[in-house]
C-alpha cells in the first residue's frame, strides 16, 4: 500500500509541479547559469595563470555535472513545511493513514522530475560547448561508485531540513535558520567554490561537515579525484550522517506534534 | 457500542501577549509574556454507534478544539479519549483508517488537481479495492449531483461545490465515524440544504457515528436528536434539542390584531405589565410571554376589544441558544 500511495503521490506532485511551467523555467535557467558563470570566472582566474588545485578538465567536469547533482540533491522543504507546522497546513497529512513524510518525500521527487527532464537537455548542450575540456570517467565502476553516492547526499540534505523545519513547532520563525543554513550548506558543500579550492589548513574540517557529502562527495567522486581510503572514509562519514540525523529527526517530530496546535485547520 | 467516549478532556494553549503597534512590538522582543488559554476544561461525554450529535457552541467555545483532539490532531493537555476502541492521539492507521474530518473550506483537495486525483490517492492510502471504489465514488457524486466537476480542478469549483467535493473525499473510505466542523458554512440555502439531506442519508443507511458543529441551527435542527452545549470550554449541557429548548424557557411569541383601536389602558391591563414590541400597523400588537402566562393573557386580550387575529408562535430555536450563549457569557445559564 505505501509503495503505490507514494507512487500516486509522487505522480499528483509531477502534475502539481507541470502546472507551474514558467516558475520550472526560471528555475532551471538559474540552475544551469550560476554553475556557468562561476565556471566562467574560475578559467579566466585560472588563463590568468593563478596555479589552482584543479585544472581546467577539472574545472569544467565540476561545474558541468555540479547543476544535475544540486538538484538531485535539492529540497524544498524550507519553502512549504515551517508553514505547514505554524498555519494548519500539516493536518490533512496527519488525518491520512500514512506517514506524514511521504508527502513531504512525494513533493521532492515529483519536483526533481520534472526539473531534470529540463534540466538535462540544457546540461548537455552545456557539456556539449564544454566538450574539449571535459572529463568524464569512460569506465562504469566511477559512475557506479558516484550512483551510490547520490542516495546519501539526498538523504543528508533532506533529513537536515527536516530537523531544522521541525523548529517551527515552537519558534514562530524559523525562516532566518534556513535562509542561513541554505546560504552556509551551499558554501560548505562546495556550491560557490570547489572544496579543492579552500585553504588545505581546512580540509580536515571541510571533509568531516556534512555539506561535503550532499555535494562535493559525488563530484568528487565522479572525477576520480579521491583514494580508496578517501573514497572509504567518506562513505563512513555519510553514512554516520544519515544514521544521526535520522535519529536526530524522530526525537523533535514526536515531541513537536505534541506541540502542534493545528491552526485554523 | 460507544463509538465515542470522553473523559475529564481538556486543553490549554500557550501565547504570547503582545500591545499593539512598532512598540508593542519591540517590547514583546526583549520581554515576552507568556499566557496561557484554556480551551476545553474537563469535557466529558459519550456518543453511541451511529449516532448523530450536534457540537454547539459560539465562537471559541472549545468545540473545534474538542473535534481536534477526538481525530487526534491535537494532545489533548489532560484527560483521555477513546474514539473506536482507539486513543486518537496516537493516530494509528487502523484508527485513521476509520475516522474523517471535514473541516469548513480547509482543504484534503489538492487546489490545482482535479478532485478525482485526491479521490485515487485516497484509494491507495486506505486500500480501497478499484469495484468498491467504483461504486462509492459513483454513489457519493449522484448523492452530492457533482459527477461532472471530479475531473475539473478543484480551484475553477465554487465554494459550495468544492464543500461537496471535500465531503466526497472524506467519504469514500467510508469511515465509521465522521466529525464534521462547520459543514455548510459558507454555502446558499439550497446547498445547505442537499449537504443535510446527505448527511442524514449517510447515518440512516451507513450508520456512520457523526459529530457536527454549526452556526446554523438549521444544520443542528435538522440532523441532531443530541446536541451538546459548550462554552467558554465547559459542556454545559448534554440531552435532546427538545430537552435543551425546555429548559431555556423560552417565552410564546403572542400577535394579536384588533378589529378597531383599543385604549392603551386596556391592552396595558391584559398584558399585566409585558412590555411590547414595536410593529407597524396601530391595530396590531406583539409580546413575548411567559409560557405559563400565555393563556392567561390571550384570554384576557380577547375580553380587551374585538379581536380580528390572534396567533401564539415558539420563539425560533435559533433565538434560543443565542440567548443561552448570552446568559452562559455573563455567568449565568442552564440550571
Amino acid at each position: 500500500m505505501k509503495a503505490r500511495a507514494l507512487g500516486r503521490l509522487t505522480a499528483m506532485n509531477v502534475m502539481l509541479t507541470l502546472e507551474y511551467r514558467a516558475a520550472v523555467s526560471v528555475f532551471i535557467l538559474n540552475s544551469v547559469a550560476r554553475p556557468v558563470i562561476s565556471l566562467l570566472i574560475w578559467l579566466t582566474v585560472s588563463d590568468q595563470g593563478v596555479r589552482l588545485p584543479y585544472g581546467r578538465g577539472q574545472l569544467v567536469t565540476y561545474y558541468v555535472v555540479l547543476g544535475v547533482v544540486s538538484m538531485l540533491t535539492a529540497t524544498w522543504l524550507d519553502e512549504t513545511l515551517p508553514q505547514h507546522i505554524r498555519l494548519g497546513g500539516l493536518s490533512p497529512w496527519l488525518l491520512r493513514p500514512a506517514p506524514y513524510v511521504f508527502y513531504y518525500i512525494s513533493e521532492n521527487l515529483g519536483q526533481k522530475l520534472v526539473n531534470l527532464s529540463t534540466l538535462l537537455p540544457l546540461v548537455l548542450v552545456v557539456a556539449f560547448a564544454f566538450r574539449a575540456d571535459l572529463r568524464l570517467p569512460t569506465s562504469p565502476l566511477p559512475w557506479l561508485i558516484f550512483a551510490a553516492s547520490l542516495p546519501l547526499a539526498m538523504a543528508i540534505r533532506f533529513l537536515l531540513e527536516l530537523v531544522l523545519c521541525s523548529l517551527a513547532f515552537w519558534v514562530e520563525d524559523v525562516e532566518g535558520v534556513l535562509a542561513l543554513q541554505s546560504v552556509l550548506g551551499a558554501f560548505l558543500a562546495g556550491q560557490y567554490i570547489p572544496l579543492a579550492l579552500f585553504p588545505p589548513s581546512l580540509s580536515g574540517f571541510l571533509d568531516a561537515q556534512p555539506f561535503r557529502y550532499t555535494l562535493s562527495f559525488p563530484l568528487e567522486v565522479l572525477m576520480g579525484t579521491l583514494s580508496a581510503g578517501a573514497l572509504a572514509s567518506g562513505f563512513a562519514w555519510a553514512s554516520g550522517y544519515c544514521l544521526v540525523l535520522w535519529c536526530c529527526c524522530r526525537l523533535p517530530w514526536r515531541s513537536g506534534l505534541r506541540a502542534y496546535s493545528a491552526t485554523g485547520a | 457500542m460507544t463509538a465515542i467516549d470522553v473523559s475529564d478532556l481538556g486543553k490549554t494553549y500557550r501565547y504570547h501577549h503582545k500591545d499593539p503597534g512598532l512598540r508593542g512590538s519591540l517590547s514583546s522582543l526583549f520581554r515576552r509574556q507568556t499566557l496561557e488559554k484554556c480551551a476545553v476544561v474537563g469535557v466529558s461525554f459519550a456518543v453511541e454507534a451511529g449516532a448523530v450529535v450536534g457540537f454547539l457552541g459560539p465562537n471559541g467555545a472549545g468545540k473545534t478544539t474538542t473535534l481536534k483532539m477526538l481525530c487526534g490532531l491535537l494532545y489533548p493537555s489532560h484527560g483521555a479519549a477513546q474514539v473506536l476502541g482507539f486513543t486518537p492521539s496516537r493516530r494509528e492507521p487502523a484508527f485513521l483508517r476509520q475516522i474523517s474530518l471535514v473541516m469548513g473550506q480547509k482543504a484534503m483537495l489538492w487546489w490545482d488537481l482535479p478532485a478525482m486525483e485526491t479521490l485515487l490517492l485516497h484509494k491507495e492510502m486506505y486500500s480501497i479495492p478499484s469495484g468498491q471504489f467504483r461504486q462509492t465514488v459513483d454513489d457519493l457524486a449522484e448523492l452530492l449531483d457533482v459527477g461532472p466537476l471530479l475531473r475539473v480542478q478543484v480551484r475553477k469549483l465554487s465554494l459550495g461545490e468544492r464543500m461537496k467535493m471535500e465531503l466526497l473525499t472524506a467519504l469514500v473510505h467510508r469511515p465509521a465515524v465522521l466529525f464534521l466542523d462547520e459543514p455548510t458554512i459558507g454555502l446558499d440555502v439550497v446547498s445547505q440544504q442537499r449537504v443535510r439531506d446527505f448527511l442524514r442519508q449517510l447515518n440512516r443507511e451507513q450508520g456512520t457515528t457523526i459529530l457536527l458543529t454549526s452556526h446554523y441551527m438549521a444544520d443542528i435542527e435538522a440532523l441532531c436528536p443530541r446536541v451538546l452545549l459548550i462554552d467558554q470550554g465547559r459542556l454545559h449541557f448534554d440531552g435532546s434539542l427538545a430537552t435543551l429548548v425546555e429548559r431555556a424557557a423560552p417565552p410564546k411569541l403572542l400577535s394579536a390584531v384588533f378589529a378597531r383601536p383599543v385604549p392603551d389602558a386596556a391592552i396595558a391591563a391584559a398584558l399585566n405589565g409585558l412590555p411590547l414590541q414595536p410593529t407597524d400597523d396601530p391595530l396590531r400588537i406583539r409580546v413575548a410571554v411567559p409560557r405559563e402566562q400565555t393563556a392567561a393573557v390571550a384570554e384576557r386580550l380577547l375580553h380587551a376589544g374585538r379581536l380580528a387575529d390572534l396567533s401564539i408562535e415558539d420563539v425560533p430555536v435559533e433565538a434560543i441558544i443565542r440567548g443561552i450563549f448570552s446568559e452562559t457569557a455573563t455567568g449565568g445559564g442552564l440550571q
